[in-house]
């Protein structure tokens, strides 16, 4: 039989330990906030569904929006050496990329060199893919590779994945 | 007797899973700071005294890190190669416009500092993909083309990626480090600055201004 006075040391103890615990995995270890977090400069914005008829090339826009005060090459840079934007669709996903329009680029030149003139993204986008879809329900992970910059540096090229999910009927 | 017991087992498993909690949570901490840490060899921009931003690499003050990497001939060069000269270790890409419109201002300044020991050492931070001869030679000539047009009279290394994480990352580039004749890294760019700032970071490599 545990006495009364027992118990209730049990019970501080108890407190006493779980205070700790939870202390130990609330305490920061590293004082600075992180510098860089790894956001996307392109993130893919709608549309998540679409619904096409089964076996016949259908036409869709897709919208993207590059991050502020970043620009991407269009998919015609005017430099051999430029990584463009490209849109492609894996195969085997059960729809076929047949073919894409990218929206023409506009100019940007670098401020400490005005006669760089490069073909640009910036801000939101919509190329036009035409696809082709068997029947059924396809979770397509299509991709754009693109190479992004501000106005004096540039970032390592990247694909993200634009998920959609096109309904084949 | 029997509920004494209980309470107590009932305790002791309710402790025990907030340790376990706790520990995890901890433990979780622990990794992200890691993380942290890591990510803090970037380097951050800081105001200076006219308040223009300028990078600040945790390399400044402390020895370039040690490296050995190809030429686009094959031939393994090492940073120890250029003990006793001061240096502008150029990371830049065939891919980065910035990059393009710097390289005429590094030969000029080249050429001009170059009697008094300073050399620039430009590296590539294109793909690169060893497994794949044909593919390999392709990148390679890429790079070479690049080089030859711009006419980049100085050391060009490849595959730059394989030493990005002792140089803060090379998240953006141009990334230019300026190393001075003892081998210390004495000023970091990242990013295009202007042709004045080159020489600026040059002379300070070279140790004709402070």
């Amino acid at each position: 039989m545990i006495a009364g006075k027992t118990k209730k040391r049990i019970a501080i103890a108890a407190a006493l330990a779980l205070a700790s615990a939870l202390a130990i995995g609330q305490r920061p270890l590293f004082d600075e906030a992180p510098r860089s977090a790894a956001k996307p400069a392109v993130v893919f914005l709608y549309p998540e569904q679409v619904t096409v008829p089964a076996g016949k090339p259908t036409k869709i826009d897709l919208h993207f929006r590059v991050a502020p005060g970043l620009h991407i090459n269009s998919h015609t840079p005017n430099e051999r050496e430029l990584i463009p934007a490209t849109f492609s669709i894996p195969a085997g996903s059960g729809v076929r990329l047949e073919g894409a329009v990218y929206p023409p680029g506009t100019d940007f030149t670098l401020p400490l060199d005005p006669s760089t003139k490069l073909s640009v993204y910036s801000g939101e986008f919509i190329l036009q893919a035409r696809i082709v879809a068997t029947p059924g329900d396809h979770l397509v992970e299509a991709t754009l590779r693109y190479q992004a910059c501000d106005s004096n540096a540039c970032m390592p090229p990247k694909t993200i994945t634009a998920a959609i999910d096109v309904i084949g009927k | 007797m029997k509920r004494n017991t209980l309470v107590v087992t009932a305790v002791l498993l309710i402790l025990a899973a907030f340790a376990w909690a706790g520990w995890a949570n901890w433990e979780y901490r622990m990794q992200a700071a890691e993380r942290l840490r890591a990510s803090a060899a970037q380097g951050e921009l800081v105001l200076d005294a006219g308040d223009v931003p300028q990078y600040v690499s945790p390399l400044q003050g402390n020895p370039a890190p040690p490296f050995t990497l190809e030429d686009l001939s094959g031939k393994k060069v090492s940073l120890a190669d250029f003990k006793g000269r001061a240096l502008a270790i150029n990371f830049w890409a065939t891919w980065c416009a910035p990059c393009k419109v710097e390289t005429p201002w590094l030969i000029d300044l080249r050429s001009r500092y170059g009697a008094q020991g300073f050399e620039v050492l430009a590296i590539s931070a294109d793909d690169i993909d060893r497994k794949d001869p044909r593919k390999f030679s392709d990148e390679k000539q890429e790079i070479a083309r690049f080089v030859q047009r711009m006419q980049m009279p100085y050391p060009v290394l490849i595959d730059g990626d394989s030493i990005s994480d002792p140089y803060g990352g090379l998240d953006a580039l141009p990334t230019t480090f300026f190393v001075d004749r003892n081998g210390t890294v004495v000023a970091a760019q990242l990013g295009m600055t202007t042709k004045d700032e080159l020489e600026r970071n040059i002379k300070k490599a070279l140790g004709i201004v402070k």
